[in-house]
């Protein structure tokens, strides 16, 4: 099932003679069960591409519909709505509030999605990624494979069903980025979500369903995984 | 949202301790410059705020309370005459050297009442009683400038304006707004001390009877007694503290100084909560890239500001109070009452809230894209 479609997708940055295109016509779908894995060299479109789908950035032009409904040209004060409800988001750098305990970060999203019991859902959700003795830890007391576990648990708050994860394995070593990487396609082959993963880490190639090159703006091409591959063809 | 506000203001110390500092500075400068204002207002015209009178009837022109110049005394029965009036008796306040017992000199007023009437007499008497200044040669002086005045109990005897007095009673904080403590007499005592001719007095107080409309006697009393000035209790009380308080300077200088002390906090507040608000800028940005309004960023920061403004608040006033406390005993009055603590604390919230204006308009600006780069 389309959970998330783009057409012609275009994104310029400046104007007149110092006008950049990011994004030259994007076509591409996400979809509920699946891991796809955006890739392509540094400056290609990748994280425009997704801060896009994500709705936190504007497109030139274009189409993205989420759910049969168009959103791009869409107010922006009915972006951050759009964001809570549909998106839960996982960031190379980890974005966790330094000041909170791990539950406490996981529980502000739950407050700001308006989930009953923010704080016994956030201990659930971090008991459910492993963490369940790490509650009451400050980030600066967890490795970076339990910070991002952390970010993972936080981008679940609310059940969104598109998860965006920017370069989640960049700062983890090989066991922790595995770890992560298991509970990415876990969540979309487990809950049905659909997980959209911008990387450069081949390793997040053996946990993918379908990847995506980006190439100056455009999809360059667009392949199923090798193990993906081997579940069609076997 | 709260809770991130408040951990994220006690997460870094070092920051929490300058804001609150920023706080506590501005707040005891504000609450003790104000006191020192109320303190001002009250002790530059406690004699006429004590002292009873509805009407004054002084010499043409005078500037203030202790400004008087003499006018016959027969004038009290003019002024005795007028419907309305029930009692009038003399009244004196006059600047008169005080000898200590070390031969040197202080400047001190002698404050003349009329005892039989109680106009203008002494308050708060914490030893002696006002009968005994039915005696010859005898003064009530405050405790507070026992030392400044060379007094250290009753029956001393000393010299002012060269005749000889004896000490039969205390007051306590009857403050003197000048560096001349106040030494109260009966007014034919007072008379004495000062040399004024038994035919003159320095004011006439009128004490009206019930119910009496006073502006009215005072145009009454105004027609009966030529060639004087009548004034009503208010219009001497502001006339006073219009030039003790305004004139002299001193009450435009602790507002400005109070005033100061808000700009302070607030540039001191406003400079900690933006640099927290910048230091924090990634968060507010995760925030908002995963769904929370630019309200909620606000009140975060709001939230923030108010905390501090509490905490400096409940700080601040506690040693706005030890400063007040400390200056109990001594010639300078710092009030603190209970309703200027509010007000305080409106300011302190008004100051903080207004300082977290500048990271609002930061937090506005954040572009929730940040938080993909880096």
């Amino acid at each position: 099932m389309v959970l998330l479609e783009t057409r012609n997708l275009v994104k310029t940055y400046g104007v007149g003679a110092n006008a950049v295109n990011a994004l030259n016509g994007v076509d591409m779908q996400v979809r509920s069960g699946e891991v796809l894995v955006l890739m392509g060299p540094s400056g290609s479109g990748k994280t425009t591409l997704v801060s896009i789908l994500g709705g936190i950035l504007s497109a030139t032009s274009g189409s993205v519909i989420l759910d049969g409904r168009e959103i791009v040209g869409l107010p922006q004060k009915e972006l951050p709505a759009l964001r809570r409800d549909n998106f839960g988001f996982i960031f190379q750098g980890f974005n966790l509030f330094p000041a909170l305990t791990a539950q406490e970060n996981v529980a502000i999203m739950c407050k700001l999605k308006n989930v009953p019991n923010p704080n016994k859902h956030a201990a659930e959700l971090l008991t459910q990624i492993g963490l369940g003795e790490k509650l009451k830890s400050y980030p600066a007391d967890l490795s970076g494979g339990q910070k991002q576990r952390v970010a993972i648990a936080r981008a679940l708050a609310g059940d969104p069903r598109i998860i965006l994860a920017d370069e989640p394995t960049a700062a983890l070593d090989s066991v922790s980025g595995r770890t992560v990487l298991e509970i990415l396609s876990g969540l979309a082959k487990d809950r049905d979500r659909g997980v959209v993963i911008v990387t450069h880490d081949p390793r997040v190639l053996d946990y993918c369903d379908r990847i995506i090159h980006i190439e100056d703006g455009r999809v360059g091409s667009e392949e199923l995984s090798k193990k993906k591959s081997e579940e069609v063809f076997a | 949202m709260t809770i991130l506000a408040w951990k994220n203001l006690l997460h870094d110390k070092v920051r929490l301790v300058v804001t609150l500092t920023g706080i506590v500075f501005a707040l005891v400068l504000i609450a003790v410059q104000f006191g020192m204002f109320l303190g001002f207002l009250d002790t530059s015209a406690n004699v006429v705020e004590h002292n009873g009178a509805d009407l004054w009837i002084s010499a043409p022109g005078i500037p203030h309370v202790n400004g008087g110049s003499p006018i016959d005394e027969s004038k009290r029965w003019k002024a005795l005459g007028v419907p309305g009036v029930e009692t009038a008796a003399n009244y004196m306040v006059f600047f008169l050297n005080w000898k200590l017992p070390n031969g040197a000199f202080e400047s001190c007023q002698i404050v003349g009442f009329d005892i039989d009437s109680g106009l203008g007499q002494p308050w708060d008497v914490v030893e002696g009683r006002l009968n005994d200044l039915r005696g010859q040669d005898t003064v009530f002086v405050d405790v507070l400038y026992k030392k400044k005045l060379g007094v250290e109990k009753i029956g001393d005897t000393l010299e002012l304006n060269n005749k000889r007095v004896r000490v039969v009673g205390f007051t306590s904080g009857i403050r003197s707004f000048t560096t001349a403590p106040y030494v109260f007499a009966s007014f034919k005592n007072a008379q004495n001390y000062m040399g004024l001719p038994e035919s003159k007095t320095i004011f006439i107080l009128l004490k009206t009877k019930p119910g009496v409309d006073v502006v009215a006697t005072k145009a009454a009393v105004i027609q009966a007694v030529p060639n004087v000035d009548v004034f009503t209790r208010e219009d001497m009380l502001d006339r006073t503290r219009a030039y003790w308080v305004f004139g002299t300077g001193a009450g435009t200088t602790t507002l400005l100084g109070a005033v100061l002390g808000l700009l302070v906090g607030i540039v001191v507040v406003a400079q900690t909560i933006y640099s927290a608000t910048l230091d924090h800028l990634r968060e507010f940005g995760t925030l908002k890239a995963m769904g929370a309004t630019n309200g909620q960023i606000y009140r975060v920061i709001i939230v923030q500001a108010l905390l501090a403004a509490v905490m400096g608040y409940v700080l601040g006033i506690s040693v706005a109070w030890l400063v007040v406390q400390a200056t109990t005993n001594t010639d300078l009055l710092i009030k603190l009452p209970p309703e200027i603590m509010v007000a305080v604390f409106g300011v302190t919230l008004l100051m903080c809230i207004s300082a977290s204006m500048l990271s609002i308009r930061k937090a506005t600006s954040i572009d929730p894209a940040m938080v993909f780069r880096g």
